[in-house]
Formats: structure tokens, sequence, C-alpha cells
């Protein structure tokens, strides 16, 4: 699409006149006159951070000069999307830490030597090894892993398919990150929900529990403030003052971790004050379910002597991962069975009082219904004075909080919508899943959910795939292998009694991991306990190491062989976030620099040599099926043959396949993205087709509006496996798992942080005062953009650690001293900053730095792989599983000795 | 003729620093060069808050070159290198700039940056400093920024990507960008949508009714130096929500 330099210009005026959104006109792909040089080719910012910003580069001589955001998304106010940091990608794409050629290790682990190698040797040499290792131990003590493939379903769906294709163990990156909120499965049964961030500007009362969302979630945050303009108001709760508090209408300053606290006051001011909706839970949630007194459980119809008969009739006409319970029935004065598979509601169940029933062995037990229990713990446990006292930062102020508690109660329990967002770095704790089960139960009290601008979220990871992707991501519908990094780190804990006696279906290679091959990623410094990944290397457990990438990180220097990939300017690949819910493609607009490969080929490539090496007959005869059409991959065997074959073949041939794997992809997918074709990615983002109105991200309107039970189907898991977490069908609050019951937490409850965990080992409590907060900063995601010019300069070079001034003094640390924060496991360095507004047993130290600007150190040496029992009782990868706690950990800091200054 | 401007909303503000990343990419400016700078106002770092605990406040400030209609940096230039173009631009014309820097010394705002070194020089000495071994980019041919120079149209070069040593430069209000009908760089980069671009002479803009409608100040604005960028402070937090029932629990 051309158009005239007079046209433009025109098209300017109009647009700058016009409302708002319209003055982000739509860049043509490429202009006349003047710029006649310069093109523009549309692709997708695709860090972890999964904002999935569109991008204009802007093409001069074969080389992005610049890059515009795109801002062609047809919801006009999500335009444009973008921030310093994709701005900035370029120092990355052509910076000093980019790779050339594929290289193999030559010195010690970690050491950083490598020789530059062909293709061809680095290929044949890894393949090799992985198939030695693969006969010695098995082909499941070979590791891989991925990180986000909502932002590249096709490159990175390559290495799952190259995964599935050898029986490989897959590590879930969902929960290896931490980013799994636990509380999702328990309550709701799914992995994950969330608004997309344009509803936030629907909420009449935005509560933000511990999110940074003015620093972490850039392109989305003008909602917060829209949604204040518009009238709505929005409170921060949070330990430390934050940008986001600074925007919010309240800071609520609260004790670290002690959310779920809070927000059972909140939830005490709705039920004394008699706000919630009656009808609401009734239909939706447990709450009318009775439980049995005597054990705790919820009382089976099949146990119930008058529904027995009923029940076992019942039976036959339900899935098997739903199981039936009892309610009151108010109209018949009478215990009814409310149908598990469908929320229409003909009777009216009590929700109070106490019920005696008669089992079928003639046994009489009492019973009550979830919201009676629930009633009476919460009137006898979080009273706003008790609550006050957990969560007051000081204790004169104790009396302020109690105020504030009903205040803010009276608030969420009548403003509508209500919109909680549940920040990652607030539920990556040990107990992040009570927190979680607490909150939810105030936008469920209050009916705050399947409707705009209403419920809770939570944004990190968005691993959440949109639609089923099997067909490019197992090879032929193979099932793939999993392995849980928290226990694959953690050894000791899978001796413990407490292990076995939860862990039924966990599974675990038998020969423990010699290989990892990764992308997208950098674990040997991000990772839980980086320092236990840098053992395994050096002490040699771990045989090879594989990395992708395309700049030179901390993982691919601990690597034996590193594989150079390319940036989302380099290739074709499909994405599809949550924060906006648009599928869209990252569009090569430059040709790969220097030897660097679309990682689809270089996969193809190991599984071919594989393959051939194993001398498996079977996968070899189907080996041309890696890519989707397997005429490519015969095309490109014959160039070998013939002595035609260049990289540059190569290339052309990977970019075709990728676009034959999202074709695939966007083909099988079903009714979220029925009839969105590669031709109209090509053209600009394309929204998925949600059942809802306007196809908006609400969660649960299916649930709200048409009854069906819960939950909603999470992909790729298929429902039975997450039905089952709700067996009742409805929102669940009381949980009756044994180990729920062991723990005593079959309600939401506050926990204290390290109570379960740091404080158990005898001298921590008293020794390291402070929580160690690992929070996102805005110049990195992640670990990328450690290494950015740019963004280094915006920090002075200079990593910190942020503490309250009082609490610095105490430990006499002055404003820019260089500390060392420590505990019994780790340290790490930074330059301290003094900051008001910081809770005082808070130290603060950005996640994301490589070693290399920490002396050595990381963060991740401090942090541990806590284990919660109640995440084992089921297996599915990435939504039941042990998932990472960062934050529940304690350090001390003092004043670093015996290091250079910088 | 039109007169341009820029309206920046406090309250969108999210301080992000996006504009001043974008600037720099855009421009070219190698690192210790910033055109366009977002502070913590009274903080000594960035996102740090201000006040006494736990009456805490954190406002975000952007300072792009003001474009002011009475620029002291235009008076003092002796060699008239900067100039106010018809469209209120004020520009600096590179051939013409002989480095004296009395612009840098007469401008209230600090806006102005003296090119001490060339560009290449600074880049390697930003590559150096942040640690790295190789001082350059890994594609030696590389550097970022519009591509192409610009000229006004009496020819003044007022935009190149290979900056002399020697010279002052300052924001432009992305006039390689203007010129062309497209907005500068900040505002459409904007992430938080708080920046408005346009004629400050036409009345149904949408910058002419921002200002028109709504509580604007300008930065320094006793000096006398009218700039041409326009702010709206951040947003007054009372009355949000509270509701009074009258009764105790």
């Amino acid at each position: 699409m051309g158009v005239t330099r007079r046209d433009f210009l025109k098209y300017c005026a109009i647009g700058t006149a016009a409302v708002a959104g319209s003055r982000y006109f739509q860049l043509a792909h490429s202009m006349q006159g003047d710029n006649a040089a310069i093109s523009y080719i549309r692709s997708t910012c695709s860090p972890n951070c999964t904002g999935a910003c569109g991008f204009n580069a802007m093409v001069y001589k074969g080389r992005i000069a610049s890059l515009v955001q795109a801002a062609d998304y047809p919801d006009k106010e999500y335009n444009p999307r973008g921030c310093l940091r994709g701005q900035s990608m370029l120092n990355l794409i052509y910076g000093p830490d980019r790779l050339k050629q594929p290289l193999i290790r030559v010195g010690k682990r970690g050491e950083g030597k490598f020789k530059a190698v062909s293709w061809d040797e680095a290929l044949d040499y890894t393949a090799e090894k992985l198939v030695e290792i693969m006969k010695k131990y098995g082909p499941e003590s070979v590791a891989s892993t991925i990180q986000v493939p909502g932002t590249g379903y096709v490159n990175k769906g390559a290495l799952m398919r190259l995964s599935s294709m050898y029986d490989w163990s897959v590590i879930h990156a969902y929960t290896m990150n931490g980013d799994l909120p636990a509380f999702w499965p328990m309550t709701f049964g799914v992995q994950t929900e969330e608004l997309e961030s344009l509803e936030w500007a629907n909420s009449k009362y935005t509560a933000v529990f511990g999110s940074n969302i003015m620093v972490t979630r850039v392109p989305d945050a003008k909602f917060l403030n829209i949604s204040r303009e518009r009238g709505g108001k929005f409170i921060m709760v949070d330990p430390n003052y934050t940008p986001t508090a600074a925007k919010a209408d309240e800071w609520v300053q609260i004790n670290s971790s002690t959310d779920a606290a809070f927000a059972l006051g909140i939830v005490y001011v709705i039920l004394n004050e008699k706000l919630y909706d009656e009808e609401f839970i009734k239909t939706y949630t447990d709450m009318p379910l009775l439980v049995r007194l005597d054990n705790n459980k919820r009382l089976l119809a099949r146990e119930v002597r008058s529904l027995a008969g009923a029940a076992a009739a019942m039976k036959g006409r339900i899935p098997e991962y739903r199981e039936l319970y009892v309610a009151y029935n108010k109209k018949t004065k009478g215990f009814v069975i409310p149908n598990p598979e469908n929320l229409k509601r003909d009777f009216d169940p009590a929700i109070e009082g106490e019920f005696d029933v008669e089992l079928v062995n003639g046994k009489r037990v009492k019973v009550k219904p979830v919201f009676q229990l629930m009633s009476e713990f919460i009137n006898k446990e979080y009273t706003p004075e008790k609550v006050a006292r957990i969560i007051a930062p000081e204790e004169a102020r104790v009396r302020e909080y109690t105020d504030k508690i009903i205040k803010l109660g009276r608030e969420m329990g009548t403003i509508k919508p209500l919109h909680i967002v549940y920040g990652a770095s607030n539920y990556q704790w040990f107990h992040g899943d009570l927190k979680g089960r607490a909150l939810s139960l105030i936008v469920t009290l209050t009916g705050n959910l399947g409707k705009p601008g209403a419920g809770i979220s939570t944004y990190a990871g968005q691993y959440r795939v949109r639609w089923p992707l099997g067909a490019w991501w197992a090879y032929k519908s193979k099932a793939y292998k999993w392995l849980n990094y928290l226990l694959w780190m953690n050894d000791e804990y899978r001796n413990t009694e407490e292990f076995n006696k939860y862990n039924k279906e966990i599974p675990h290679p038998k020969n423990g991991v010699k290989a990892f091959v990764f992308g997208w990623g950098n674990p040997f410094d991000q990772h839980n306990m980086s320092n236990r990944m840098r053992e395994k290397a050096t002490k040699g457990e771990l045989e090879l190491i594989v990395s992708t990438d395309f700049q030179m990180s901390t993982s691919c220097l601990w690597s034996d062989v590193v594989l150079p990939g390319v940036a989302w300017y380099e290739k074709y690949d499909l994405t599809a976030t949550v924060s906006h819910p648009y599928v869209q493609l990252q569009q090569p607009a430059i040709e790969p620099l220097f030897q660097c490969m679309p990682e689809i080929w270089i996969f193809k490539e190991l599984a071919k040599r594989i393959a051939i090496k194993t001398e498996n007959e079977e996968i070899l005869n189907s080996i041309a099926d890696f890519y989707v059409n397997p005429e490519l991959f015969k095309k490109e065997e014959e160039a070998r043959k013939n002595g035609s074959w260049t990289l540059k073949l190569a290339r052309e041939i990977a970019q075709q396949a990728s676009l034959d794997a999202a074709a695939l992809m966007l083909k099988t997918g079903g009714p979220q993205v029925q009839d969105i074709t590669v031709d109209m990615l090509k053209q600009g983002p394309v929204r998925l087709n949600l059942p809802t109105p306007n196809k908006r991200q609400i969660m649960f309107y299916e649930q709200i509006m048409e009854l069906q039970p819960f939950p909603p189907v999470s992909y790729p898991a298929p429902l039975p496996k997450t039905a089952r977490f709700v067996k009742s069908g409805r929102v669940e609050f009381h949980k009756d798992e044994d180990v729920f019951i062991d723990t005593g937490e079959t309600l939401p409850m506050h926990k204290d942080p390290f109570v379960d965990t740091e404080n158990k080992t005898p001298g921590v409590k008293e020794k390291y005062k402070f929580a160690l907060i690992t929070r996102n900063a805005l110049y990195r995601v992640h670990s990328t953009h450690s290494n950015n010019i740019t963004m280094l300069e915006l920090q002075d070079l200079k990593p910190k650690v942020w503490l309250n001034p009082r609490a610095a003094a105490e430990r006499n640390i002055k404003e820019g001293d260089l500390v060392e924060a420590y505990n019994n496991r780790g340290k790490v360095y930074g330059y301290a900053v003094l900051d008001p507004g910081l809770h005082y047993r808070v130290a603060i130290f950005e996640e994301g730095w490589w070693s290399r600007y920490l002396k050595g150190t990381s963060y991740n040496t401090l942090t541990y792989p806590w284990i919660k029992a109640a995440h084992l009782i089921y297996f599915v990868p990435g939504m039941w599983e042990p998932t990472t706690a960062w934050n529940e950990t304690a350090c001390e800091v003092k004043k670093a000795e015996g290091v250079k200054h910088a | 003729m039109r007169k341009l401007g820029m309206v920046i909303d406090l309250s969108r503000c999210i301080g992000c620093r996006s504009c001043a990343v974008v600037c720099k990419i855009h421009n070219s400016l190698p690192p210790g060069t910033w055109w366009q700078r977002v502070e913590t106002v009274g903080a000594k770092e960035h996102m740090i808050p201000t006040g006494e605990y736990p009456d805490l406040s954190e406002v975000f400030l952007p300072i792009p070159c003001q474009h002011c209609e009475n620029a002291p940096c235009v008076k003092v230039c002796p060699v008239g290198a900067t100039w106010q173009r018809e469209d209120g631009l004020v520009l600096v014309d590179y051939e013409r700039c002989i480095g004296c820097r009395y612009c840098m010394t007469a401008c209230p705002y600090g806006i102005r940056q003296f090119n001490w070194q060339s560009s290449d020089d600074s880049f390697k000495e930003g590559f150096k400093n942040a640690g790295f071994e190789e001082n350059w980019f890994k594609d030696k041919e590389y550097r970022y920024g519009y591509p192409l120079d610009h000229r006004t149209k009496d020819g003044r070069l007022v935009f190149t990507l290979k900056r002399p040593r020697g010279i002052v430069e300052k924001c432009t209000f992305c006039v390689q960008y203007v010129d062309q009908g497209l907005l500068p760089a900040c505002v459409r980069g904007c992430p938080g949508n708080a920046r408005t671009f346009g004629d400050l002479n036409d009345p149904n803009s949408e910058i002419s009714k921002i200002i028109r409608g709504r509580d604007v100040f300008k930065l320094l604005s006793d000096l006398g130096t009218e700039p041409k960028v326009f702010y709206i402070p951040p947003s007054r937090k009372e009355g949000k929500g509270g509701i009074s029932y009258g009764k105790k629990l």
C-alpha cells in the first residue's frame, strides 16, 4: 500500500483534528517521495512481558533504523502500545552481545570460552550428545523448556514438537517462574483468568494488591488513569509506595504478605453489613453446599440415606469428574442435590443454619452450609480490629486501620463493577494461594464476575494458551512427558514423608535430568536457586546444556552448545497473549543477522540429525513431516544433495515453514480463531472470537450469563483434567481434599509469611529481618534488556538495593553505599537507595540483572524452591503443580566489605 | 500560519520514560545525550517519593524543549544558528552553529546539549563505561536513528545521523517527522496517551480545545519565555468513592 506524500499530509491533517484515538493514524507499509528508501514492516514486540505490542520497523538499507509503535489496533483506545524497552530493542538486536555463529564450549562450564563452529558441526555435536544421553538414561532424562509461548507459538512450539517427538521431559515455565496463581485452579478450576486491560476503564472501583502496573504493564497502565477520569476509584494495597500507589486515590500500606487478612477484614464488613449478593452466591458458588461437622468434608449425596437413590440415578448422567453434593432447599424444607452440570436453579438453598442428616449407614451427622461455616470463622478471626493488628505497619496506627477497613469494606461491598488486580510479586509467596482465595471471596460475594469491568485478575506470565495448538506442538499427536522444575531443584524434598504422602501424579525421570535444552530464557541467572543449576553444571550432573538465544546471555555462557536464534524482527511467528486478546504476527523486517537462524530451523535440524543417529526407522521415515509441508523439508534436503544449499535458502524455507505452522494452528484452533487467516494477520492484529459482547475478555461470562458449570476449559488441558479441581461445578471456597484439612486451610485464611518456611530453620527469624522482594524493573523485561545500553544509562549503570531510611540508618548504611543483601543461602550486591515509601521490614532488589553486573553474585542464590503440599495433590502441567515462591525470602543487608566500589 | 505546540497531561504521565527513549533512538542520541528527560519532582532518584511518610507523593515531569515563543536561546545566538521557524519550532542549524554555548547559558530549562566529542566517540565511551568488551555494535555499520538528513525548505541542516563535534543540539519537536506531516516521536510513542501536539493558532485543533478547557500551566512562566509546551497538573484525589452509611458496625 503506497500513498503519495500529499495524500499522506492530508490524511495526517484530518487525523490531528479528529478525536483523540484517530491521531495515531496507521502508517503505510512503504512511503514514497523523499523517503522512498525507507520501508516499514509490522511485527510484534515479544519479550516475556507478553505485552505483545505492535511495532513498525523502519527499515533502511537492510537495517532497522528505528521502531515506531504500529498503533493499528481496531480498538483505538489501545493505541499506541509499546514502551521504553521495546523502543530500544535495537540495542539488543545489533548490540555487542549479539550472537554471530554457533558456539561449542572449550573452557570450563560457565567460564565463557567457546569456539565458533559451523552449523553442521554444532548440530551434529548436539545431536550425538543427546542420543548418547537418551540411550544411556532414557529419553525423559533430556529436559527442555521454553518461556511464554504466547509470544511465539511457531518457533517455541518447534521445541515442544521436538520434545514430544523424542519423549523428552518438558518443564512448564509457568510454574518454573512462579507465575501460576494457585488460587485459580483451587477456587475456579482454571489455570488463570483476567480482564483485558481495556476493560479496566469500565471498572468503577479498582483495588490493586501488590501489582506495580505503572511500571510493569506500561502499555496498559493508562486504562487505570482513564478509569479514574471517568469517576472510578482506584486503591493500591502494598507494603511499599510505588508509582502505582502514586497514581492511586489511596495507598493502603500493609505488612508483607498480609493481604489475606486484609481481604477477610473486608469480607467481614461485607457479611455483617449484608452487602453480599445472596442470589449470586446461591447460584454460582459452593456457599449453600453442606459440610459435615464430624470430618470437615462436603456432604456427598450418595452418603445421605434419603438421597442415595437419586444420587445413583444422577451419577450415570454426569461426567466422572463431577461429584454430587447436598444443599438444604428452603422451599421444600428438605435436602436437594444441585446439578453440577447446570447452574440453573429451581430450589432456594439455605446458606445459613445447622442441619441434621441421616447417612446411609444410619449414622446422624450435623452439617452446615459453607456460608455459615465461613461466616462463623470470619466473625471470630477477622474482625476489623484483629485484622488491623495483623496488617498495620505500626502499632500506633491500629485504630486508624480499623476504621480504614470498615470504610474500604463498605466501598468494595457497594461500588460496582469492582475489579481486583492481584500482583505476581504478591502471590509468589508460600501462602500466595490463600491470599488469592481470600481476594476471590470479595469479588464473588459481591457478584463481581462475568460482567464488564468486574472480577479478579492476575497478569504475570500470561502463559494461558488461547486455543488448542496440538496440531503443531505435538508431533503426530504424541503426548509430552513432564518435569516439575522445583522438584528438580529441590531433591531433598522429594524424599520427605510429606511429598510421598500427597504426591500421586507428578512424574520425574527415573535417572534424573542429564541434558537441558532451552530457549527464550536465562535460567542460569533468572531461576530460583540459579546457583543449584550452576552446581549441577559444574559437578557434571548435567551432562549437556544446549541453549538458543539471539544474544550471549549468562545462560549461554553456561551452555555447552549455543545455537544462535533470532529476534522478532527477523522471523515469522504467531502471538496471542492476554492483556489484550489480539492474534498477531511477528514478521521479518530484515534478514537474520550474521549466521543466526529462525529457531524452527534449528529444531528441525536437530530432529533430523537425532533421527539419523538413533537409526529410528519410524521417525526417519516421517521426519519430513517436522515441517507442516514435507515438500519444504525435502526441498532443503535436495539442495543439500545437489550442492545448491545456502543459508539464505534454508532461511527462506524456514520462513515459509513458519507461516505454514501458523496457518495450521489457526485452521485447527477451533471457534476462537475460526476464519482468522495468516493473510489477515499480515494486514494487522485480529481480535480473538471470544464468546462475549464485543468479543471482550471478560472472565466467566458463559458461567454467569449462560449458567454453564465451572470451570471453562483451560487450554491445552482437556476439561476432565481441570474440572476435577472444582467437582461441584461451582466456585469453591471450601476445599476438602485431605491436604486442606490437614493444614487447616479448608477455608480462605491468613497465615503469616516465613512461619512455615524460613523460620523453621533455627536462628533465621532473629538473624534476617527483611523480606527480600525481587520486583520487576522499569528498565528490563525480566533479564531481557539487562545489557541494553540505553536502559543501563537510565539506571546510572548500577544495580540497586532499596531500603527504608530508618532501617538503613540502623545499619549505618547511607545513600549510594555499596551493600550486600544476604541470607544463609547466598548474597547479592547493589547500591543503596533510601526510599521513604518502603516498608521498614522490606528490602528490594530489582530482578533481571545478569550476574556480570553483580560482581558475579546473583539474587537467585538467596531464593529457595519452597514447595507447598497443597500444590502436590494433582498434576496438570502449568495448572496444578508446585510453583515458585520468589518472595518467601528472608534476608539482612549490610555494607559490602572488601569489594571494589564501581 | 500555524504555530505548533504540545500539551502534556501529568495525570496521564506514568513516568515511564518511554518518551525519552523514543526520542533517543529516533534522533540517534549517543550515550550521555538526552533531548528529553523525565524526572520525579523533588526526588534525587527517579520514582522515589517525596513528602513526609505516610503522606507521600510522586509527580513525574517530562521536559522536552519548550520551544519558547520568546526564546532566550534565539536572542543570544551570535550567528543565527538557532532560530524560530514560522511554525514556532526553535531549531539549530548544525552547519552554522559555532559551539559558543551562549544558548546553553541562556536556556532556563537546561535543555541544550553540547557535543564535546563526535557521537561515534560518545558511543564508544558509553559501551566502555557499561562494561562491554567491544565498544561498538556487533554490526560495525550500525547506528540507530532516522537515517536521512533533513533540511528545512530554505536548506538549513536540522537533522543528520552523524552529528558533528563541537555543536549544540536539542529537541526539535522531531522536525524531520513534523515536516512530513507526522507527529513528534514522543507524541506518537507515549503509551500513556499523555501528549497532544498540534496547531495553537487553529481554534478547532485538539490542543487549542484542551488549553481552553482545562487548567494548564507553563514551566517558569514568570520568566516571560512563553513556552509552547503546556502541562495539565495532576488531578486531585479527594472525594472518590467515599460512602457514608451513618451507622456503626
